[in-house]
C-alpha cells in the first residue's frame, strides 16, 4: 500500500468515528493549547523582564567609551575605562562594519553650567551647578537605553528643549512620582568657554533658556540632562573655541563621547564586545546580569513547559487508549485488510497514521487555541499595566513553540499509536472469517 | 477443527462446502485461503505449499492468488465502492491510472458503475456483495473463496450474486470454492463436499446424487474427476490423520 493510500484510508477512518475522534483530538488540543499558552506567556514575560533590566533599550546594546580598554576589566559588565582615546568617525565606521553589529548610535556630551529656578525642600534657592549635557540623535532613540518617565523626549534637532533624569529630581529633593512637577519648567543652561584676559583666565558662557519637556531614565551617557545632538554640538563647539579646554573644564578632544552599539541578538553581545575591545575601546554591557536573569527565567520556562508536556503525555495516553479500543472493535476489518493482501506493515502504517492524524490535528488546533488564550491573558495584563500607567506587553509567539507544539503533538501521538498499531499488525488474518 | 480432510480441486472447478454450523466449513476455507495455517498436513495451491510460506509471502499469496467474498461483505465502511476495489489494487501496487480503469471495468461488470461513489452504508446488501465480488477479482485471482455469500441477502439479490459468482470460472478462469448452508445453491456446484465435526463425510460430483459416506473422513481419490490435475491452478488440501506425521 502506498503512503498516499494509507493516509487517505487513515483520514477516512478517523472521520468515520467522529465522536471518538473529536474527544481524542480535544484532549490533544487542550494539552497543546496549555503548552503554547504557557510558553508564549513565559517567553513574553522573559522579554519584558529583560527589557526592564536594560532600561528600555535593546537587550543587545553595548556602550563604547572614548577610552582604551582596561585589560583587567574586560569581562565585567560595567568595565572601568582605561586611558582616554579619541572616538572618531573612522572608529565608528570600523565598528559599524563588524559582521554582528546591527546599528551604531553616536553619543556626545558637554559640561554645562545650570541655573534652576526650583527650590529645595527647605524652600532654599538651588545655586548654579555644573553637569553633563548628553546629546543623541533623537530620531534613533528607540535604539538607546532611554525611557520616558514623564512628559516626552526633546524633539529631534531642538536646541531649547531638554529632558532631565531622576538625578535632577533628587537634586531638587523630589521622588520619581513627582516627575510631572518639573515638566514644563525652564532652566538657564550655559556652555562655558575659557578665554585669556591679560594673563588671567576668564570663563564666559553661552546662555540658553531650555524648557524641560520630560523626565527620563537613561543610561546612554553620564549626565542629568538629555538633549538633541545638535544642541550639545553647539555647546561643545563654543567650549572648544576657548583655550585650555581639556584641563580646567575636562573637555574631551574626542569627536564622540561614546557609542551605543546594537549587536545582532543577545547571543552576539560577547563576541561584539571582544571585537570592539580588539579595535581598542572600552565597552560595557549588562550581559552577565541578563545571563543570570535568563537562567532563572529559563527555569520558570522549564517548569511551565513540564506542565504542558505532562498534559500532552496524558493526551497521548488517551490516544493510545482510543486506538487500542479501535483495534479491538476493528478486528474483522483488519482481518479483511489482510485477506485482500495487506501486509503486517500496511496495517501498522494505517493505524500509526490514524494516531498521527489525531495528534497533528490536535497540535494545530491546540497551537491556535493556545495563542488565543495567551492573547486573552495579554489583554488582561495590558489593561492592568495601563491602569498602573506602565507600558503594555507585546505578546510574541516564538516559531519554535508553533513548530514544537505541532510536531511534538504529532510525534507523541505516533509514539502513543505504536503499541495499538503493532497489535493491529499482529492480528491473524482469520479474523476476517466467522466460525462455521 | 479439521480432521483428515483430503481434497483435490481442479483449476476452474466449482466446489461447494456444506454442513451444519461448526462443521468446519469456514475453517477449511480459511486454511485454503492462507488466512489460517494448518496445524498438520499440507495445503498446496497452484503448486505452492502454504505451510512453507512466511507471513509476508502469505500476504503476497492472498493478494495475488486468492479473492475472498464474505457473508458480512467485508467492505471498509470509510471508503466508497470504487475505493474499496481500488484498495485491493493499491495493495498490489497497481499504478493509479491502471487502477482507475480496472475499478471502472469491474464495477461495470457487476452492474454498479453508477454506484462507484457510494459508501457501503448507502448500498443494498446485494450491491455490497457485488462490490465485494468486484474487489475479490481486482488482482485477477486464480481462486475465489466465498464464505456464505448469500447468507445476508434476499432472494432477488441472492439470484444475482449467485449468477455472478457462478460465472467466474467460465469468465475469469478461476476456481470457485463456496461455503453455504443453502442446499439448493450447493446443488448447482460441480462438486459438493459435506463436512461434519471437521471431517469430510460426503462428496457428490456433478448431479446432486450423493456419492456415499466416506468412512475414514478422507475423500477417496476416485471421486476427483480424472481430468483434474493434482497441481497447477487447482488446489490440493490434505490434513493429516491423527497420529500421522505431516
Amino acid at each position: 500500500m502506498t503512503w498516499r493510500d494509507a493516509i487517505r484510508l487513515a483520514a477516512r477512518t478517523v472521520r468515520r468515528r467522529p465522536g471518538r475522534a473529536v474527544l481524542t483530538v480535544l484532549a490533544v488540543t487542550l494539552a497543546a493549547a496549555l503548552l503554547t499558552a504557557l510558553l508564549t506567556i513565559s517567553t513574553t514575560a522573559e522579554t519584558r523582564v529583560l527589557e526592564q533590566l536594560s532600561s528600555g533599550g535593546p537587550l543587545a546594546g553595548i556602550k563604547v567609551a572614548a577610552a582604551a580598554p582596561d585589560p583587567g576589566q574586560v569581562d565585567q559588565d560595567n568595565a572601568s575605562p582605561g586611558a582616554p582615546k579619541s572616538l572618531d568617525d573612522a572608529a565608528l565606521t570600523q565598528i559599524s562594519e563588524l559582521p554582528d553589529v546591527r546599528e551604531v548610535v553616536p553619543i556626545v556630551s558637554s559640561k554645562v553650567y545650570v541655573i534652576t529656578p526650583a527650590r529645595d525642600r527647605d524652600n532654599h534657592r538651588i545655586g548654579p551647578f555644573v553637569e553633563d549635557l548628553v546629546g543623541v540623535d533623537l530620531t534613533r532613540v528607540s535604539q538607546l537605553p532611554i525611557t520616558p518617565v514623564a512628559g516626552r523626549l526633546p524633539s529631534p534637532g531642538a536646541t531649547s528643549e531638554i529632558a532631565v533624569t531622576q538625578g535632577y529630581l533628587e537634586r531638587l529633593g523630589l521622588q520619581r512620582v513627582d516627575a510631572p512637577q518639573v515638566v514644563g519648567t525652564a532652566l538657564q543652561v550655559a556652555s562655558p568657554q575659557v578665554v585669556a584676559d591679560g594673563g588671567q583666565f576668564r570663563v564666559r558662557g553661552r546662555w540658553v533658556k531650555a524648557t524641560i519637556v520630560g523626565v527620563v531614565a537613561q543610561e546612554a551617557g553620564d549626565g542629568q540632562f538629555l538633549a538633541s545632538a545638535e544642541m550639545v554640538a553647539q555647546a561643545r563647539d563654543w567650549a572648544r573655541a576657548g583655550i585650555d579646554e581639556s584641563r580646567d573644564l575636562k573637555l574631551s578632544t574626542s569627536p564622540y563621547t561614546g557609542l551605543f552599539v546594537v549587536a545582532r541578538g543577545i547571543d552576539n553581545v560577547s563576541k561584539v564586545r571582544a571585537q570592539i575591545t580588539a579595535i581598542g575601546y572600552s565597552t560595557s554591557a549588562p550581559e552577565n546580569l541578563i545571563a543570570s536573569v535568563r537562567r532563572y527565567l529559563h527555569v520558570v520556562e522549564i517548569v511551565l513547559s513540564s506542565v504542558g508536556i505532562i498534559a500532552l503525555v496524558v493526551a497521548a495516553l488517551g490516544i493510545s487508549n482510543a486506538m487500542l479500543a479501535a483495534v479491538r472493535e476493528r478486528r474483522r476489518e483488519i482481518g479483511v485488510l489482510k485477506a485482500i493482501g495487506a501486509r503486517d506493515r500496511d496495517v501498522y502504517r494505517v493505524f500509526l497514521l490514524e494516531a498521527g492524524t489525531l495528534g497533528f490535528v490536535g497540535g494545530v488546533l491546540g497551537t491556535l487555541v493556545g495563542w488565543a488564550i495567551a492573547e486573552a491573558v495579554g489583554r488582561v495584563v495590558n489593561g492592568y499595566l495601563a491602569a498602573q500607567r506602565l507600558v503594555g506587553v507585546q505578546l510574541t509567539l516564538p516559531w519554535t513553540v508553533v513548530v514544537g507544539g505541532i510536531v511534538g503533538s504529532t510525534l507523541l501521538a505516533l509514539l502513543a499509536g505504536t503499541l495499538p498499531a503493532v497489535r493491529a499488525a499482529r492480528l491473524p488474518a482469520r479474523e476476517a472469517v466467522g466460525g462455521g | 477443527m479439521l480432521d483428515g480432510v483430503d481434497l483435490d480441486v481442479a483449476a476452474g472447478g466449482y466446489l461447494a462446502l456444506v454442513g451444519a454450523s461448526g462443521a468446519g466449513k469456514s475453517t477449511l476455507l480459511s486454511v485454503i485461503g492462507g488466512l489460517e495455517p494448518a496445524q498438520s498436513g499440507s495445503v498446496v495451491i497452484g503448486g505452492q505449499d502454504l505451510g512453507g510460506l512466511s507471513r509476508r509471502e502469505l500476504a503476497t499469496f492472498r493478494r495475488e492468488t486468492v479473492g475472498f467474498v464474505f457473508q458480512h461483505f467485508g467492505l471498509l465502511e470509510a471508503l466508497t465502492a470504487a475505493e474499496n476495489i481500488e484498495l485491493a489494487c493499491s495493495l498490489a501496487r497497481v499504478a493509479p491510472a491502471a487502477r482507475r480503469a480496472k475499478v471502472r471495468d469491474l464495477l461495470e461488470a457487476v452492474g454498479l458503475a453508477d454506484r462507484a461513489r457510494h459508501r457501503p452504508v448507502e448500498l443494498s446488501g446485494g450491491e455490497r456483495q457485488r462490490v465485494a465480488i468486484a474487489r475479490a477479482l481486482a488482482n485477477g485471482p486464480s481462486l475465489v473463496l466465498a464464505d456464505e455469500p448469500t447468507g445476508n441477502l434476499d432472494d432477488a439479490s441472492t439470484a444475482r450474486v449467485v449468477t455472478l459468482l457462478e460465472s467466474l470460472p467460465a469468465d475469469h478462469g478461476c476456481t470457485l470454492v463456496l461455503v453455504t448452508h443453502d442446499l439448493a445453491l450447493a446443488e448447482r456446484a460441480s462438486r459438493r463436499l459435506r463436512l461434519r465435526g471437521g471431517r469430510a463425510v460426503e462428496e457428490t460430483v456433478g448431479a446432486s446424487t450423493p456419492s456415499g459416506v466416506v468412512p475414514s473422513g478422507v475423500v477417496p481419490s476416485g471421486v476427483v474427476p480424472a481430468s483434474s490435475p493434482p497441481t497447477g491452478r487447482g488446489m490440493q488440501e490434505r490434513a493429516a490423520e491423527p497420529g500421522e506425521t505431516p
